[in-house]
């Protein structure tokens, strides 16, 4: 009886390893591949507005609904801010989304500055967690060249980017540190970091 | 503080305060003593202290003390100077002297990676140090990454990283920047490695130190202090920022470190 039941299991152990061990890597493969390329295509289309010789503001404008489509600013902010969202009233929850949202492309916008002649390699891609993170190499004139990671989700129904990782450091774990630790330093006020970001936005230049 | 270097601080991350040896082991060491009996307790409710655990850091008391100590004299003292130099030295220059540092650390780097046992780094840290040395003039030019020898960090934080060896709780230390207790040690021992730290007195080579060490501290201050300033500007809590982005970076590279096998047996040789 004994042995019965171990083998049993065992052979019902195999099936299903032997099922994962097929599927698994097809569906790594594919997701990896459709990964890579949203990046590609992305990418593509970001360095083509950065190289491209027109004014800061119109870079900024061109650069906004290209950042909607293919970045998911509510997740990110939603981790961003942590433990503290479940805290958060709806409204500060609308407000904080809001405020992040331009926060964000600010931050992007501002990044990207005066660049030329900006070109990227994408590399390998790795499952990272429920996500998938795709490596590539960005190199600037005159600058050594940046490993950037990033992270794909596919949680909206198509491919957006969730985090972007720089030399090992996540934005998105870092800001939340950053987000979470202004909060507690405030007495766990949620109200405290909104005001601290309406503040942000209305010095930004 | 590791041997900043400068040659791969191209990305969004803050980068530590650049300082060098010249300041010292003793002010790390006093630091660690003085923590004896300042830890904050840890939070009760259970999502805080899963916070409190990740950052790791039980000093931040002490810590945030010696942040805004640093930051405000890098104000007055080091970023100053660090901008006059970016006005004065043209970038060609600058990079120059960041690859001069970077050679004259490499034995530091070569004791590191046997220590780490990844010989093929090793390998690549000692060409670097002999080509750069001879063709390269003491480093002022790169010739080894010319040459397909790039250049690699390490330090011993790092190389006890390898081994296995927990970092402990973050510290951020005066002057020296973002650090741990393992991370601390390895500096000392990094102190012990460089060769520069042995030249006999009386030989103008001592008066060739400092200016090394000083040379290299306002270089590699020079190269992070735009990085700096935008972390201090964007931040809302920069001193919670730059110690996440330091403890992330810190586990990637040990992990990089960690999953670097290649072989010893160099490219152009294999590939034949």
């Amino acid at each position: 009886m004994q042995t019965s039941f171990t083998r049993r299991h065992a052979l019902g152990l195999l099936t299903i390893v032997g099922t994962l061990s097929v599927t698994a890597p097809v569906h790594a493969v594919d997701s990896g591949a459709q990964a890579r390329t949203f990046v590609h295509e992305f990418g593509n289309k970001l360095v083509a507005i950065v190289n491209n010789d027109i004014s800061l503001s119109q870079k900024k404008q061109q650069i906004e609904p290209l950042l909607d489509q293919n970045v998911d600013v509510d997740a990110i902010g939603r981790y961003c801010i942590g433990r503290y969202w479940r805290v958060a009233t709806p409204e500060q929850q609308t407000h904080y989304l809001q405020l992040f949202h331009q926060v964000l492309v600010n931050a992007i916008t501002d990044k990207i500055g005066d660049y030329r002649g900006v070109s990227f390699t994408v590399g390998q891609s790795a499952p990272s967690g429920d996500d998938i993170a795709v490596s590539t190499v960005i190199n600037r004139p005159g600058q050594p060249p940046a490993n950037t990671e990033w992270v794909i989700s596919n949680s909206t129904g198509s491919p957006k980017v969730v985090d972007v990782v720089g030399e090992g450091a996540s934005l998105r774990l870092t800001q939340r540190q950053d987000y979470s630790s202004y909060i507690a330093r405030n007495g766990g006020n949620v109200d405290a970091l909104l005001h601290a970001l309406t503040r942000q936005l209305a010095n930004h230049h | 503080m590791r041997a900043e270097t400068g040659s791969n601080s191209s990305s969004p991350r803050p980068s530590p305060l650049p300082c060098r040896p010249a300041l010292r082991l003793a002010g790390a060491f006093m630091g660690l003593l003085a923590l004896a009996g300042c830890a904050t307790p840890p939070p009760k409710d259970p999502d805080a202290l899963a916070e409190y655990k990740e950052a790791n850091d039980r000093y931040e008391k002490l810590n945030r003390k010696a942040f805004g100590i640093t930051m405000w004299a890098n104000k007055y003292t080091l970023r100053p100077v660090a901008k006059a130099y970016i006005w004065a030295v043209p970038r060609p220059l600058r990079n120059s002297f960041g690859s001069l540092y970077q050679t004259m650390n490499e034995p530091v780097v070569f004791f590191n990676d046997v220590g780490a046992g990844k010989p093929r780094r090793a390998g690549d840290a000692f060409v670097r140090w002999c080509i750069n040395m001879t063709v390269g003039l003491g480093g002022l030019i790169d010739v080894a990454n010319y040459a397909g020898y790039k250049h690699h960090d390490n330090d011993a934080g790092l190389t006890l990283a390898t081994w296995g060896v927990p970092s402990g709780p973050y510290l951020f230390l005066p002057a020296l920047g973002p650090s741990s207790f393992r991370d601390g040690l390895g500096y000392g021992i990094d102190v012990g490695l460089s060769p520069w730290n042995y030249v006999p007195r009386g030989y103008g080579l001592l008066t060739f130190n400092w200016a090394y060490n000083i040379m290299g501290t306002i270089n590699g201050m020079a190269t992070n202090v735009d990085a700096l300033d935008q972390v201090m500007k964007d931040s809302l809590d920069p001193y919670a920022t730059i110690r996440s982005a330091y403890q992330q970076q810190r586990k990637a590279q040990a992990a990089a470190i960690k999953a670097d096998h290649r072989a010893t047996v160099p490219d152009w040789y294999s590939n034949r």
